[in-house]
């Protein structure tokens, strides 16, 4: 959940996703001077809304892969990449409704936020310092139980 | 219920998970003419490349068909349709018996009459042996005809594996039913940068050789080689359908109505071999591409299984992706003036935006965004996408549009505006964002 009236556009998730998830260093300092540049999965959008992959029900991007990179882990329900096959035809960048999966030439594979899949928590929820982005779930929205 | 579905590609295989998200119980055969099962068929230029192993051309798990109680029958071709006794018959001698039909026939290569045709080491690239074929086959010198999709890619993929390639296309420009001469000439670049002769505005008029290819002769020149690959387009597949008395469409696909139920009831075609309503033309059109194959798939297999979806159009979508090292991008119309299906009256307006090394172009009719054309940063393609599927009007919102500012959030207002185009779902699914 993103609480718009929340979100102050301060980039706190973008630099946190930027160097713990994507960066080789993990510290901002050398983050920032590593080639190839880390690339966040949150994007701060218009003034203060951090947009992440809305993990859809029904989504694009696997509708769109061309050989099964793009999958849905069927205990959670979260769209990741599966990054050994993916061979950056950028048929989900295309596809994706609301822009949030980056075509990387340089390491040749779509990035694109996994909901921390593999760390527990979402690192942008536990960086937000108002609270805006957090991690809930609703019974009332998704018909799967995810 | 006894489902039979003829072919075992994109469209196919999203029936079958589509009929069984619904019904888990009844049969379901499905034939394929190739032996080999769930191979993705766009990736056949990265198997050539050596980029990508056999395994790794799969779109499916290799006990998809175990998993979703399929009967496959591979390598098996259906010879005719008895649509009154509603019986299919293949190659074989066999007659399998169907409540509802699905036919994701595909297409196949045009082969050009040109003459010579028939020598050794000229190949089309549709299949998994042509593939194989082409893979195995040893040569220096390659002349790829057409400069398509296939073309291109095929093209990259020789030269990576070490081969002099030239590349002949009769139009004047690469790429001509996806990008327009601008986004072109940037790809055609690339493609030159990579050590690749491209020649525009020639035609193959005859292959020379002595049992085995040697020459490929245009109006101008002689082109000494040793292999060639005809990639000059596909065609609708529509023999066993045509010869069932099934309507084709106007553009050469078999006529479908939303539903994807063809002129015959119980019988659905989708994927490369059908025509459907082609949203940015407001025509039917053939749009034989993976996504779209996909989408009807799915669509057919709900209908068959008993839930009435309707399939709202297709319309062209085509990615390059990282083969000439920048993403490229383009969906819908090509370009303003040369429109010939759409009728006259109409006020086009393009809008564009270049630099050294990247291009971006708008195509609205009417204020309507009906084309998109973008090479370099390509990330929020899929924002653009929606305008045109949703038909809407963006004439306010050109400046953002044409903007590197280009974000979600901005275009919500938007999207809010033409909110009663979306099901219940995909609104839900987009406005979702906690808000």
């Amino acid at each position: 959940m993103v609480d718009k009236n929340k979100c102050t556009g301060c980039h706190q998730c973008e630099l946190w996703c930027g160097t713990e998830i994507a960066s080789v260093s993990k510290e901002l300092y050398q983050a920032i001077h590593e080639t190839p540049q880390p690339v966040p999965r949150v994007f701060v959008e218009g003034k203060d809304f951090a947009l992440q992959c809305r993990h859809c029900e029904e989504a694009p991007c696997i509708e769109a892969c061309p050989n099964g990179t793009m999958r849905r882990d069927p205990e959670t329900g979260l769209v990741y990449v599966y990054e050994p096959t993916c061979i950056a035809c950028w048929m989900c960048v295309m596809a994706c409704p609301f822009g949030i999966i980056t075509p990387s030439s340089t390491l040749k594979v779509a990035i694109k936020c996994d909901r921390c899949r593999n760390m527990g928590y979402p690192i942008c929820a536990e960086v937000c310092p108002t609270q805006a982005i957090r991690l809930e779930e609703r019974k009332d929205y998704r018909t799967k139980a995810f | 219920m006894r489902y039979v579905i003829v072919g075992g590609s994109a469209s196919a295989i999203s029936a079958v998970e589509a009929i069984r998200s619904i019904d888990k119980d009844s049969s379901i055969d499905l034939f394929s003419d190739e032996a080999t099962p769930l191979f993705s068929r766009v990736l056949l230029p990265y198997y050539i490349a050596e980029e990508l192993s056999k395994p790794l051309l799969s779109f499916r798990s290799a006990d998809f068909f175990e998993q979703n109680r399929v009967t496959p029958h591979l390598g098996v071709k259906v010879r005719s349709i008895l649509a009154d006794s509603k019986m299919i018959q293949t190659e074989d001698g066999k007659s399998y018996s169907y409540d509802k039909l699905l036919l994701a026939t595909g297409g196949n290569p045009i082969i050009p009459p040109i003459r010579g045709i028939e020598l050794q080491g000229i190949f089309p690239l549709k299949t998994m042996a042509d593939a194989e074929k082409i893979y195995h086959f040893k040569a220096k010198r390659a002349v790829v005809i057409g400069a398509g999709s296939v073309g291109v890619e095929s093209s990259i993929s020789l030269k990576r594996r070490g081969m002099e390639v030239t590349l002949l296309e009769q139009l004047g420009q690469v790429l001509p039913t996806v990008f327009d001469e601008e986004a072109a000439s940037v790809v055609q670049k690339r493609i030159e940068e990579l050590g690749i002769t491209t020649i525009l505005g020639e035609k193959a008029l005859q292959f020379e050789g002595n049992g085995q290819v040697k020459k490929v002769i245009t109006e101008s020149r002689v082109i000494e080689c040793d292999m060639v690959i005809i990639a000059v387009g596909i065609r609708p597949a529509i023999e066993l359908a045509q010869e069932a008395g099934i309507e084709i469409g106007s553009t050469g696909g078999i006529k479908v109505n939303p539903e994807m139920m063809t002129s015959i009831a119980d019988i659905y075609a989708s994927g490369d071999v059908a025509e459907t309503y082609d949203i940015t033309r407001d025509s039917p059109w053939v749009n034989a591409i993976w996504p779209c194959a996909v989408e009807q798939g799915r669509i057919a297999g709900l209908n068959m299984a008993g839930k009435r979806v309707l399939y709202e159009g297709s319309f062209r979508r085509n990615s390059i992706g990282n083969f000439i090292g920048i993403p490229a991008i383009s969906m819908g119309l090509l370009r303003a003036e040369t429109c010939s299906t759409c009728e006259g009256g109409e006020a086009f307006q393009e809008i564009k935006k270049r630099t050294k090394e990247t291009y971006k172009k708008l195509i609205l009719k009417n204020g309507r965004l009906v084309g998109v054309i973008l090479v370099g940063p390509t990330q929020k393609a899929g924002l653009y996408q929606i305008l045109l599927k949703k038909k809407m009007a963006v004439t306010d919102y050109i400046p953002l549009l044409m903007s590197h500012r280009l974000n979600f959030m901005d275009l919500l207002p938007l999207i809010r505006r033409y909110a009663d185009r979306f099901t219940e779902t995909e609104y839900k699914e987009i406005m979702d964002t906690g808000l």
